[in-house]
């Protein structure tokens, strides 16, 4: 990597320079955050910059921001982070393309003409037991307001919940061996085997069509199938569990989709958090069950995450050399570009490759501090954009920081970001990337619902017309 | 050190915790003959499901833990519970 060239800055720059955006420098106003110092990463793809920022010298060129009073230029900057682009916060982005048409733009206006207030928006969330799906589901239904809770008066180990807009149902409800059924036949829960896709496509298709189904319930203390609880068709109908997107129907159902990808190495903290203070556990047993369901789960579970549109990616921190505690986290949020009623978030510029470190006099980090990077990169041949968090807040309150630079986060009113993580504060992962990453997909899904919603309004008024 | 653990959080409902040991001492077992068997994935799968199970039930129970929120939910009339919006 070629390190840029630091310019001396002076101020007003030069009008020769003003407008140059070459590799080799440019100029970056934010005029509401005169004192915060930005590192750009210019040719690297791997946002994921080389650590020693904290300690060492920077690799790379440090610019300094600009207060910037009065800026006669072409650009206005009305808001804090904005550049000459002329990306707007709140900018609604529709973009269809070629690729995506074929499975999900599929729906002509005469199709949704007459029934368009019926139709259910389905949202996938695919990850492995134990990473954080329910913590996830509680996330995203607090965006949406009201609690979820089990349906009332049926099963007592029921996987669903429901509240008013959204409806989650666990995908273990369709296994079609129970408990001792896969043990005689020697096939996990991972197992495709095991699991009755059919089942699963017929009554999610039909859920999306607005017609009540009999779902099965998996109870997973007795490892039996229960008698099946009737559900209705939601506003949002949320399917979680192992394989959202393994079945190519069901795929194609789905209006959105989210893969939770955590490393060997988290995953194996995380189990030793919740499963070490259980009579019987040991580091051995917590590690033979990972190990013994890996084959199945790098078979039939990873190979999900291609088709997601974003994946939630965590990883061992950067920050502190050798860690294997598992508490600070480098959390990556990849996003599908192109996606039909979702743009991806950004920090500072769409599309460019920057990496940032907020700590300093307007945010309290203690060590190891906190890394933020963002940069357009290819995953599974995939036009994605990544977004980075490395490290964890001290002070929740300070995010607001943080989220006053994010742009396209879809929120109603600002600060919205920061009070969906204040107002759960005591979940798992709040103070770092995992929690900050699953509130913004929680608000992106929920722009999603309502630009679906407003589209098939838009589509149900043209047809009366016609 | 565990024993402080297992003092602070809930501890999980008995029936379910039996479950967890018993479920790992007979995937130790099965994995003792032959360690990559099909028998030896769902003996420790099903011990990941069950941990899974434990944990989900010790949060509900924490979840319930507040003794004032508790005697609430069935005597929202008392002096101590009763809230008025306005």
């Amino acid at each position: 990597m070629k390190p840029l060239q630091t310019s001396p800055n002076p101020w007003p720059p030069p009008k020769n320079r003003r407008r140059q955006t070459t590799s080799s420098s440019f100029y970056l106003y934010a005029p509401s955050s005169p004192d915060f110092t930005f590192h750009l990463l210019v040719g690297e793809k791997n946002c994921a910059a080389p650590l020693p920022f904290l300690n060492k010298t920077p690799k790379m060129a440090t610019c300094t921001v600009y207060p910037a009073p009065s800026l006669r230029s072409s650009c206005s900057f009305p808001g804090p982070a904005k550049t000459c682009l002329g990306f707007q916060q709140g900018q609604v982005i529709f973009l269809t393309s070629g690729r995506r048409s074929g499975r999900r733009g599929g729906r002509s206006s005469s199709e949704i003409s007459c029934s368009a207030e019926a139709k259910t928006v389905v949202i996938g969330l695919a990850a492995d037991s134990g990473c954080g799906k329910s913590t996830f589901m509680r996330r995203l239904t607090s965006v949406f307001g009201g609690a979820a809770e089990p349906p009332k008066g049926g099963n007592p180990d029921s996987n669903t919940l429901i509240s008013d807009t959204t409806t989650v149902i666990c995908l273990d409800d369709y296994h079609s061996l129970d408990r001792t059924g896969r043990k005689e036949k020697g096939v996990t829960a991972l197992d495709p085997q095991a699991n009755d896709f059919d089942l699963m496509y017929e009554q999610v298709k039909a859920l999306k069509e607005g017609v009540t189904v009999d779902k099965p319930i998996y109870n997973h203390v007795t490892g039996l199938l229960d008698p099946p609880e009737l559900i209705d068709p939601p506003k949002i109908l949320v399917i979680e569990g192992l394989h959202p997107m393994f079945d190519a129907r069901v795929r194609d159902l789905l209006d959105f989709s989210i893969y939770l990808d955590i490393s060997n190495e988290v995953k194996f903290a995380w189990k030793i958090q919740r499963d070490m203070a259980e009579r019987g556990h040991s580091l051995e047993s917590i590690k033979a069950s990972i190990e013994a369901r890996k084959p199945d789960f790098d078979a039939y579970i990873d190979p999900q995450k291609q088709y997601a549109d974003a994946v939630i990616e965590v990883l061992p921190t950067r920050l502190i050399p050798d860690d294997n505690e598992g508490k600070v986290l480098r959390v990556r949020l990849i996003m599908k570009e192109g996606v039909k009623h979702f743009s991806p978030v950004y920090l500072f510029d769409d599309g460019s490759t920057i990496s940032w470190i907020p700590c300093g006099r307007k945010l309290t980090c203690s060590y190891p501090g906190i890394q933020f990077s963002y940069c357009p990169d290819t995953y599974y041949s995939n036009e994605v954009s990544v977004l980075e968090m490395d490290g964890q807040f001290d002070r929740l309150d300070e995010l607001i920081y943080v989220e006053s630079h994010l742009s396209n986060l879809s929120t109603k009113f600002y600060g919205e970001v920061t009070q969906q993580m204040l107002k759960h504060a005591d979940f798992p992962g709040s103070n770092n990337g995992t929690g900050l990453f699953q509130t913004i997909i929680g608000l992106k899904i929920r722009d999603l619902y309502e630009q679906i919603v407003a589209e098939r309004a838009a589509a149900a008024v043209e047809a009366a017309k016609v | 050190r565990r024993a402080v653990l297992a003092a602070s959080a809930p501890s999980t409902p008995p029936d379910i915790s039996d479950k967890v040991s018993e479920s790992i001492k007979k995937a130790e077992e099965a994995c003792s003959g032959d360690a990559v068997s099909g028998e030896c994935a769902a003996a420790w799968d099903e011990v990941e499901e069950l941990s899974a199970a434990a944990s989900h039930a010790r949060d509900k129970l924490k979840a319930n833990s507040d003794p004032l929120e508790n005697y609430c939910k069935d005597n929202p009339e008392s002096d101590e519970c009763r809230t008025y919006d306005n």
